[in-house]
């Protein structure tokens, strides 16, 4: 099969497949920092059982594979009476393992800044909550930018996992086993996809590196 | 997913000063709340498995048995195996890339730079899916082992490639001078000087590395081998006990991967050595 | 009004009743009991790890205490939140790493406190902190950030973060062991001219000749305890005490 045929045939399922990744990324980052950052509180507070719990949180969905954390929930829970849709199963997937992972970047963002700086402000006057937000909030954010690049294009590549469920429309991973066990695609089949995949995630690092040039903090 | 970072104890102290009277009966207010609330998570956890069934003894009885465990053991080796030589495929492969890339010759350290992207900005479901549906369609007929092992191992031979970058820019300046200065020819210097030493700097984070190996072999369902998950599949058919058996597989992942960045961590400690994700 | 700072004038600015901290099985501070009477100038000596870091930074509660009391102008310094926040920003602390915002420029860790904890306004904190930073000589880095600066600068700037804060009293923790030999006369003449214009100050230092030079009173401390303390010239010229001697001795390279 050549590409123009290729294309005739299955070029609606690869834009399709494009569209579905890219949502499902950006739909899963978002959550995926707003988890992290609880996750991120959690492990910062005074409180022992919070801590305890955001340390498991951590431990638990840094190790587990993606694919055990997906069947999981896709197939194991609805046995509890817990039934999500398709891509709402991926999505929970990816948003639980990149958190762990984005939990970590912040935990070592908030590492770099240093106990000096926190106790000048806190000589300064500072109370609490300023310093989260003047000194602590900032700082993590703009050293952790690169780090966070690395994980949104890791979550793009964690939505791959959608080929694993019926997901309609599929993404790309899914794509391509659609279209080859229906004809044989060869490799052009495979390379629409993995273009797909590098261009979209060279994109990103692209605007991540900018980004990281105007806010990186010189030390 | 392939970041890793190490964190250090202080930020908690830094953050929070020595609690006066006010935050320390704040602070054992906090924590007993939370405790009972999490208690409480627990039990309507463990409430939602009673109701349901999934509690009856059918469903955990096997486990109490040799059988089932000898069959995921056997699993467990089939794992094993396609990790390790998906492994050192991998470091062959990275430590290939990363020394063509840095070659100086620019047409090779080109095709390298673009071959190390390419296996790391796509996912290793796709590479799978590449050796099972398409490289068939080209008469290569591959066992299930290799379907399930090249992919593997070329997606980490990207990740693996970085980080020996990183860890031969980790060498400073001064040793390659010295090398050159004292006649060394740079492939010399290369081998000799700073390939030793960057491979001190990087073993933590091999190990590491492991971690996403093994979480990568879990699709080996996808072209039948025989891993710990394809065997885990098979006794829920056998035995019709589905959640029960996917909860223990995935601990054992947890378990393992655990104890591998746990390696990782003990092994940065003691060469003080810093993680490279 | 005039009552009020006639009352006050005797009361001392910091005073330390009977202080003791451990580190664990280590006796960091044992029993120090320390006044600093308004626009005093203390400067505190002794071994590395003698408790003298230690013995500054419990005055803002950078540190806690184990026993004994703390009095900023005989009011007991508060243990938690906007209380103790409110009596740190009276007090300024420079450390020895400087610790300057990294994120902020120069002007921004000047004005940060002023408009947060004094809830002065952007143009009258901007002017006061250029005042400051002109005063202290590095009214031209102003809009740098801190990695732009070097040591002395830096530390310069951070003395006045501090002022900017119009302070009833400064701490210095070694304010000057961090630098490099040619930057720390530009240091020392800031905190000289301070304490000329009559800042209350607490100095722990390594630098002798500033403390024979500015200190009214030296306070020699050894093992976590206030061991002898004096006008310099008694201290440097007619220690009493042997522990004092023997440092004094290592010190000049005897």
């Amino acid at each position: 099969m050549g590409l123009a045929e290729l294309l005739g045939t299955y070029g609606q399922n690869y834009l399709d497949g494009l569209l579905a990744t890219w949502s499902m990324t950006a739909v899963s980052f978002v959550f995926v920092m707003a988890l992290a950052v609880l996750v991120t509180v959690a492990r910062v507070s005074p409180v022992a059982p919070l801590r305890g719990l955001g340390e498991l949180y951590v431990q638990v969905f840094r190790n587990i594979p993606g694919v055990a954390l997906l069947i999981l929930i896709a197939y194991a829970l609805p046995q509890l009476r817990v039934v999500l849709d398709w891509r709402t199963c991926v999505i929970v997937t990816v948003v639980l393992l990149g958190s762990a992972f984005g939990s970590e970047n912040f935990m070592s963002g908030i590492n770099t800044i240093g106990v000096g700086q926190i106790e000048a402000a806190r000589s300064v006057g500072l109370t609490f909550m300023q310093i989260l937000r003047h000194i602590v909030i900032p700082q993590a954010l703009r050293t952790t930018v690169l780090p966070m690049t690395n994980l949104l294009i890791a979550v793009m590549l964690t939505t791959a996992l959608g080929s694993q469920v019926p997901l309609s429309p599929q993404e790309l991973t899914g794509v391509v086993s659609y279209v080859n066990t229906r004809a044989t695609g060869g490799i052009l089949a495979f390379l629409i996809s993995a273009l797909g995949y590098v261009l979209t995630a060279f994109a990103i690092s692209f605007v991540g590196n900018r980004i990281d040039k105007r806010v990186r903090i010189l030390r | 997913m392939s970041t890793r970072t190490k964190t250090a104890p202080s930020v908690r102290a830094a953050l929070y000063e020595a609690p006066g009277p006010r935050a320390r009966r704040r602070i054992a207010i906090g924590t007993a709340v939370s405790a009972v609330l999490l208690a409480l998570l627990a039990a309507l956890v463990v409430r939602q498995f009673y109701v349901t069934g999934q509690l009856a003894p059918r469903y955990w009885s096997f486990l109490l048995e040799w059988p089932t465990w000898r069959f995921l053991l056997q699993g467990f080796v089939g794992t094993v195996e396609v990790a390790l030589t998906a492994g050192a495929i991998a470091l062959v492969l990275g430590l290939a890339l990363m020394l063509g890339r840095t070659s100086g010759i620019a047409p090779l350290a080109a095709l390298c730079r673009v071959v190390t992207d390419f296996f790391r900005g796509v996912p290793s479901l796709l590479l799978i899916y590449f050796f099972f549906l398409v490289v068939p369609q080209y008469g290569i007929q591959m066992p299930s082992f290799w379907m399930l092992t090249l992919p593997v191992a070329l997606a980490a031979s990207g990740v693996l490639a970085e980080v020996f970058r990183a860890g031969v820019n980790a060498v400073s300046k001064g040793q390659v001078e010295a090398a050159l200065s004292i006649g060394l020819s740079p492939a010399k210097t290369m081998r000799r000087i700073v390939l030793p030493q960057a491979v001190r700097y990087v073993i933590p984070s091999l190990i590491a590395q492991l971690v996403v190996v093994v979480k990568d072999t879990t699709v080996a369902y996808v072209v039948s081998y025989p891993d710990l998950m394809q065997n885990a599949r098979v006794l829920i058919t056998n035995y019709d006990a589905l959640l029960s058996m996917y909860l223990v597989v995935a601990v054992i992942y947890v378990l393992i991967n655990f104890a591998i960045n746990k390696a990782s961590v003990y092994v940065a400690r003691r060469t003080g050595v810093k993680i490279i994700r | 009004m005039s009552q009020d700072s006639a009352a006050e004038k005797n009361v001392p600015v910091i005073e330390l009743r009977h202080v003791d901290k451990h580190y664990g099985d280590l006796h960091v501070l044992r029993d120090v009991s320390l006044t600093v009477a308004r626009g005093e100038v203390l400067v505190v000596i002794g071994p590395s790890g003698s408790g003298k870091s230690t013995l500054c930074r419990t005055i803002n509660r950078l540190e806690t205490i184990d026993s004994g009391e703390i009095l900023i102008e005989g009011e007991p310094l508060p243990q938690e939140g906007r209380e103790l926040a409110r009596m740190r920003a009276e007090l300024g602390m420079v450390f020895q790493q400087f610790n300057l915002f990294a994120h902020m420029t120069i002007l921004d860790n000047v004005t940060l406190g002023p408009r947060e904890v004094l809830g002065q306004g952007k143009e009258e904190a901007e002017k006061h902190a250029m005042e400051l930073l002109e005063r202290v000589g590095v009214g031209e880095q102003a809009h740098k950030v801190p990695a732009q600066l070097s040591g002395g600068q830096q530390q310069r700037a951070a003395i006045a973060r501090s002022l900017a804060m119009r302070p009833k009293a400064m701490m210095f923790d070694e304010p000057t062991s961090a630098l490099d030999p040619e930057m720390i006369n530009e240091v020392l003449d800031v905190m000289v001219e301070l304490a000329r214009g009559g800042m209350t100050m607490v100095v722990v230092t390594h630098e002798m000749s500033f403390a024979r030079r500015v200190a009214d009173r030296v306070v020699f401390m050894a093992d976590g305890q206030i061991v002898e303390e004096g006008s310099p010239d008694e201290f440097f010229d007619h220690p009493t005490t042997q522990r004092a001697r023997d440092f004094l001795d290592s010190i000049r390279g005897h």
